[in-house]
């Protein structure tokens, strides 16, 4: 047991040449969810985009932290993944509420909410 | 604070952090006896009452009766106080009245009485005439009998009272107290027929020109006490700084006089300019002629206009000590004087003719105080108080009598009107004394003024314009009696006569001899009361020449020439004149230098005074202007009352023209522009309360727009703000995303940037 | 004294507002008369023990505790100043409830109930020793006037309303934090919270120059705003205006003078160096409010707004006697404190019976009221007198002791030393100035009464008889005058009634102020920390509790 938590992180370690692909990979993933996001109309096809950028916080977080060797990365992720649970509870129950009210699934419907 | 009440305002205050105030003041003069106090509380009494009679919808003639009986005990009051008086000046405390005690230094003015020679004088004119003239107005006044009546009695005590306060005040305060309770009282009763519009607005006149004169008087006030650290006659007048400064006033040498007491004597003259209606505030008193002719008598003529006159002349060694406040009186005085003969001498309405002579005798009083002789000034106050009112009781005799006529064009002969006999003889009695004629007390009264023009240096041309300004008197006081009272009787009614006999207003079917009455109007002949007060008041003035035969010689220690002299001189007003001393020796003597072996106390050394110095006493055709003076101006009296003849008697046939119609076109607009009062209201008006009105107008829009709009601007501020950032929310769900996004990019560009620059996280 | 006269005074009207607000509304009238008439006994009560021999001394003290740490307690305590100032409120209590009887048909629970709230909140006012009493209370005089102004107001009544309240609530923010600076500033110095006044006063005398104008500056924000001082009066004659009668009679007679009441008892002793060295400028507004609205009222048709701009006029003379700081300038000015209520409110009493008959205020439309309404007209001239300042009315007294100290706060002016001036150099120009404010006000309050009074019967078109009023004055309205008449009578002839009440208080914080400026040292030129070292209190008799 103990060789694993106190030894076997520096072996595991990611070195920072292995770590980058990680990171353009959670990049990417973040930039596809962002620009899905600014440009879908769809609610759900919206929501599913925050989902991405969700995952691709939690790639680079759990990257840094074999990258730092520090247990926070991971435990940070799992925090995240309960959030992105929650909130795509929520998420979705606003969704179908509004869909009920407008009969459309189009972002465009709720423009008159403006201050 | 009950316990408080009882104790600390009836009985000497007894706080521990006033250091002897009190006891300062009560070391250096004596306290007199209690009961001098109902001089001016019976007064107030009276006026009490009568808010009661009012308030109960009395409708007899109990209050003029009430406000008779209590002014008379006033007046025998002020005889035994005059009687009793032993020569000591004392004072009268009636309670405390205001005194604040600082650390260093307190404020005490109490409600407290000051009595001495000047006051007894002053006084004893102020409640005979009072007592008289209540007397008299209770028949003018009985048409309004009613809650009106009782009105105008409980402002007619309230008068009276005030007027006591600011005669008998003992401090400077007081005076104050009683100077605006008598623009109190003259507002009320100049707008007692507050119906008409043209009362009410003189009533405001009057006032308001008051209150400048006021503000005068009330920063002479703040700086006497100021500089003095007291407001209290006693301890003014006995106040080292101010008998150094004496001394040295008295030599000349002004130099060593500060600038304050300058300002001290210049802001009290403004005060008395207001008050007894002289150049430039003089506009409000022939206004005042709204009021009915009782006030005008008792307060416009008698009373209240000579509060000014009192003012200096308690104050002299104020005015003594200010180099340039006597020179300006005097010529104020006498431009007043002048100004105000030229324009009665247009006007046609008796009372306002009246009202521009009080304000020409008025500037004579000044003119008195300027050249050095507060004895003369105040002996003119006397002689003219009596004259004055029995001419303006004579003139309401006659509006009352003819139903408000006052117009001197619509009103010939009375004299033989069966029950006017009373009424002409006693206006003959008082136009002889106003016109200055030889051995009326008028003529004694002015001579004294006129002499001391001639003999203080600079003051001659003073002197021979208030000659001429007699002559002008004379004259105009003249017409009003030849064009009234003589020659062919004709009279037509005012507009206020209460028996119906309608408005026949141009009908001239008149004869030269005959009744002239118009339509059926018969004149009132005036009742028991009326001829009763015109009798005493007739008899008073020819008395009241006597005056000057009476009270020579030495009084506590200073030589005295009549009766207003001893009054004076053992006063705060006392002064003889160097000048003066110098001449009379001069023409006693023949030789100027036979002054030194004259010990009077007041002449440090003949021909050295307040003007410079004089080697040479200053004569009038080569004699003492004093002797001089009773032909002079008696031959001055006499032209002017020869040219009124030739002018408005000799000759004329009917009321409404006379021989000086045609003579007056010869000067063109001139006597027109007279008529009109050389246009001096319509100047102020132009001049003074326009361009004001104009800037409140002003400094409104200026409080609405500017003041108001930047408060309403700070509130429009956060709406604004409000508005201008709305359109961020556009409710376009992306948009919100999209701003998000660039903020945190340009958050992280930040820290970036931070890390970067700061070398390190 | 008992401090249970002080408690009782508080919890009375509010008591009383509970009995309305809960009550019939039929009988809200009945009810609020006999709990303001009530709230009269507890306060002659406290004037009948209250110890005038020792007047500066604060009497009736009780404190409870509330949260130590923090130094919140709830102090109560009065000295003479704002004892008469407390017996001005309560005497005005059932004096605007016997007014409104007739002018307030709807709503009238409402009404009575935050009528009764505000009395309680201005007696919290003057009542309180401690900071948080005494803001609360001064802030929650605003709650009640903006409920009246704006549910039984005239036709503007709701920007005045609305204008009233966050002005001058904006300007109390302000005050608060200069208030709060003092607090901390204290906390510092004396190493423990304290919201206490005394402590705070005394401690607040030792801050820097700098610091102390900055406070002061923010403690006039709110206070200058409230006075109302100058520039910052603009929402006065608006709130008059449009205010009810009780409404106007309130608001002129007492809550203007919390504005002055917290500049005697906050801004003079805690920032006095800053104090001294900013009357001049203080008193310059003070002058031009004095001419300037004086102008302004001349030009008024709007009668209830002449009065407005005319307390404007006579405040200003109030702020200039504070700001000469000496004993005849204070004592002056605490006067005018008392006294302008009973002048201006009774003036605003005449008006409102005026309104209640007409329904006009305009001059232009209605005048000559003397022919029809002769009692009215009496009480009209009298109260017009006792503003314009006339001898032997309560005006006077003030006024002439306001200016003279103007003229005592120049040192070059004054014959033998007077130390006592500490140190403000005021000069002849104020009161030559302030003066002119006289014959203005003269001006404008004749003309006034020529115009209401005087002159030829106007009345506006179409006008019919009140159904309940007489057309002359009721008893009920005469008995409402009469309290606010004897008043101005009673404090013309014997001011000393006032003034020996007031002497101590007044001597204390002229004592106060010449103590910071003696150890301050020499300002011109000095550093910005010189030489204060600390206070000696001279003659401070009261307890700290």
């Amino acid at each position: 047991m103990t060789p694993m938590l106190t030894l076997g992180v520096s072996e595991y370690a990611l070195p920072a040449s292995v770590l980058a692909p990680y990171l353009f990979v959670s990049a990417a993933m973040f930039a596809i969810g962002l620009i899905g996001f600014l440009t879908r109309k769809n609610l759900i096809i919206m929501f599913l985009c925050t989902e991405l950028m969700f995952q691709a916080a939690g790639l680079a977080l759990i990257a840094f932290g074999r990258h730092h060797l520090g247990e926070d990365g991971q435990t940070f992720v799992i925090f995240v993944l309960c959030v992105a649970a929650a909130e795509a509870a929520m998420a979705l129950a606003l969704v179908v509420l509004l869909f009920r009210r407008r009969e459309t699934l189009s972002a465009e419907a709720w423009k008159e909410l403006k201050g | 604070m009950i316990t408080h009440l009882l104790s600390g305002t009836f009985l000497p205050s007894v706080l521990a952090s006033a250091p002897g105030a009190d006891t300062a003041q009560a070391a250096s003069i004596a306290h007199g006896p209690k009961w001098v106090l109902l001089i001016p509380f019976l007064a107030l009494l009276a006026a009490c009452l009568n808010g009661v009679y009012a308030a109960m919808g009395n409708k007899t003639k109990l209050p003029a009766w009430t406000t008779v009986a209590l002014l008379a005990v006033s007046f025998f009051a002020t005889v035994a106080m005059a009687t009793g008086f032993d020569g000591n000046a004392y004072t009268v405390k009636a309670f405390d009245w205001i005194q604040v005690h600082g650390d260093a230094s307190s404020f005490v003015a109490n409600f407290s009485f000051y009595v001495d020679t000047l006051t007894i004088y002053w006084m004893l004119f102020v409640t005979g005439l009072a007592t008289l003239i209540a007397l008299y107005a209770s028949e003018y006044m009985s048409h309004d009998v009613g809650v009106s009546y009782s009105r105008f009695f409980a402002g007619f005590a309230l008068f009276v009272f005030s007027m006591s306060c600011l005669v008998m005040g003992d401090n400077l305060v007081m005076l104050y107290l009683g100077w605006e309770g008598v623009g109190l009282c003259s507002y009320l009763l100049i707008g007692y027929y507050y119906k008409k519009p043209a009362a009410v607005a003189a009533a405001k006149k009057a006032f308001i020109v008051n209150r400048v004169g006021d503000l005068g008087l009330a920063l002479g006030l703040y700086l006497v006490f100021v500089h003095f650290g007291t407001v209290e006659y006693a301890a003014l007048f006995s106040d080292e700084k101010l008998l150094g400064y004496l001394d040295a006033a008295k030599v000349g040498a002004f130099d060593q006089i500060p600038a304050i007491a300058e300002w001290i004597a210049l802001l009290l003259m403004v005060g008395a300019f207001g008050k007894s209606a002289q150049f430039p505030l003089y506009v409000w008193l022939p206004d005042a002629m709204e009021g009915p002719t009782p006030v005008s008598a008792l307060i416009h003529a008698a009373t209240m206009v000579t509060a000014g006159v009192y003012l200096i002349a308690r104050f002299y060694p104020v005015f003594l000590i200010s180099e340039h406040a006597l020179p300006i009186v005097a010529w104020i005085g006498t431009i007043t004087a002048l100004l105000a003969a030229t324009i009665g001498m247009a006007q046609f309405d008796i009372k306002r003719i009246m009202a521009y002579s009080t304000v020409s005798q008025l500037g004579y009083m000044f003119a008195g105080l300027g050249v050095l002789t507060p004895t003369g000034g105040a002996y003119h106050v006397l002689t003219h108080a009596f004259f004055k009112a029995l001419l303006f009781l004579c003139c309401g005799a006659v509006m009352h009598g003819f139903a408000g006529q006052l117009d001197l064009r619509k009103l010939s002969g009375l004299r033989r009107v069966k029950g006017w006999g009373v009424v002409t003889f006693g206006m003959l009695v008082g136009c002889l004394n106003l016109a200055g004629v030889p051995f009326t007390a008028g003529y004694f009264s002015k001579d004294t003024i006129l002499a001391e023009a001639f003999v203080t240096p600079g003051a001659s041309l003073i002197g021979w314009i208030l000659l001429l300004t007699a002559g002008l008197t004379a004259y105009y006081t003249f017409r009003v009696f030849f064009r009234v009272f003589m020659g062919p009787t004709e009279f037509h009614p005012g507009d206020e006569h209460h028996d119906d006999h309608g408005d026949d207003g141009d009908d001239h079917a008149h004869d030269d001899h005959g009744h002239g009455d118009k339509g059926g109007f018969h004149p009132h002949a005036p009742g028991w009361a009326i001829n009763a007060v015109l009798a005493t008041l007739t008899i008073a003035s020819l008395a009241a020449s006597g005056l000057y035969f009476v009270g020579s010689g030495e009084h506590h220690g200073t030589e005295t020439k009549h009766y207003a002299d001893t009054m004076v001189s053992s006063s705060t007003a006392s002064y003889h004149s160097p000048y003066s001393e110098h001449a009379f020796h001069a023409g006693d003597h023949g030789d100027s230098h036979a002054a030194d072996d004259h010990a009077d106390p007041n002449a440090v050394q003949a021909g050295v005074g307040p003007r410079g110095t004089i080697t040479e006493p200053l004569l009038l055709f080569g004699q003492d202007p004093h002797k001089v003076m009773y032909y002079v101006s008696g031959v001055v009296g006499v032209i002017g009352i020869g040219l009124a003849w030739c002018f408005h008697l000799w000759g004329r046939t009917e009321a409404a023209t006379c021989r000086m119609d045609s003579l007056a076109r010869l000067f063109g607009p001139i006597p027109r522009w007279a008529e009109n009062k050389w246009y001096v209201d319509e100047f102020y008006n132009a001049a003074i309360r326009v361009p004001l009105r104009i800037a409140s107008h002003l400094m409104h829009w200026f409080d609405k727009l500017v003041i108001d709009g930047i408060v309403n601007l700070a509130g429009m501020a956060p709406r604004m703000f409000g508005w201008m950032v709305r359109p961020s929310q556009s409710g376009v769900l992306q948009g919100y995303a999209a701003g998000m996004v660039g903020g945190l990019a340009m958050l992280l560009v930040v820290i970036l940037l931070v890390v970067r620059l700061g070398g390190g996280s | 004294m008992n401090p249970i006269w002080l408690i009782l005074m508080l919890l009375v009207p509010i008591g009383g507002a509970l009995l309305v607000a809960f009550g019939k509304e039929r009988n809200a009238y009945r009810d609020a008369y006999f709990a303001s008439i009530a709230a009269l006994v507890p306060a002659i009560a406290a004037l009948f023990e209250f110890d005038f021999s020792h007047a500066g001394a604060f009497q009736g003290l009780w404190s409870v505790e509330w949260l130590q740490p923090l130094g919140l307690k709830l102090s109560i305590g009065v000295d003479s100043v704002a004892l008469l100032l407390i017996l001005l409120s309560v005497l005005l209590g059932p004096v605007c409830v016997m007014a409104s009887k007739t002018a307030i048909t709807e709503n009238r629970k409402l009404y009575y109930a935050w009528l009764l709230v505000l009395q309680a909140a201005m007696v919290g006012v003057f009542i309180s020793r401690d900071l948080l009493l005494f803001y609360t209370c001064f802030e929650f005089t605003l709650l009640p006037m903006f409920i009246l102004i704006r549910m039984f107001g005239s036709t503007n009544r709701v920007a005045a309303s609305t204008k009233f309240f966050l002005y001058t609530f904006t300007g109390s923010l302000v005050t608060l934090a200069g208030l709060v600076y003092v607090v901390k500033f204290a906390a510092e110095r004396n190493g423990s919270w304290s919201l206490d006044i005394e402590t705070l006063t005394t401690a607040a005398a030792f801050m820097s120059p700098t610091e102390q104008a900055l406070v002061l500056g923010a403690m006039l924000a709110g206070f200058a705003v409230k006075v109302p001082l100058f520039p910052f009066h603009t929402w006065l004659p608006l709130a008059h205006t449009e205010a009810p009668t009780a409404g106007s009679v309130i608001l002129a007679g007492v809550l203007l003078k919390l504005g002055t009441y917290g500049i005697f008892r906050f801004a003079i002793p805690m920032a006095p160096a800053a104090f001294v060295e900013y009357a001049p400028m203080i008193a310059v507004l003070s002058v031009i409010g004095i001419i300037y609205a004086g102008l302004i009222c001349w030009v008024q048709d709007d009668i209830k707004k002449l009065v407005a701009y005319s307390s404007v006029s006579h405040l200003g003379f109030c702020v200039l006697g504070l700001t000469a700081l000496n004993a005849t300038g204070l004592s002056g000015s605490v006067l005018y404190m008392l006294s302008h209520g009973f002048s201006t409110g009774g003036l605003f009493l005449m008006i409102g019976y005026m309104y209640e008959r007409y329904h006009t205020r305009d001059m232009r439309r209605v005048g000559g009221l003397a022919s029809k309404m002769p009692v009215w007209a009496t009480f009209m001239v009298f109260f017009a007198m006792a503003s314009v300042g006339l001898p032997g009315l309560n005006g006077f007294p003030s006024e002439l002791l306001c200016l003279i100290s103007a003229f005592q706060a120049d040192a070059g002016w004054v014959a033998a030393g007077e130390p006592g001036a500490a140190g403000v150099t005021l000069g002849p120009w104020y009161a030559i100035f302030a003066g002119t404010g006289m014959v203005i006000a003269a001006m404008y309050l004749l003309i006034m009464v020529g115009r209401i009074c005087f002159g030829p019967l106007t009345e506006p078109d179409g006008h019919h008889a009140h159904e309940v009023l007489p057309n002359d004055l009721c008893v009920r309205e005469i008995v409402t005058l009469l309290p606010l008449a004897a008043g101005c009578l009673i404090f013309g002839l014997f001011p000393g009634l006032l003034l020996d009440s007031i002497q101590e208080p007044v001597n204390q914080t002229v004592r106060l102020v010449e103590n910071a400026q003696e150890l301050s040292g020499p300002r011109p030129g000095a550093g910005p920390d010189a030489g204060y070292l600390y206070i000696e209190e001279t003659g401070a008799e009261g307890a700290t509790p």
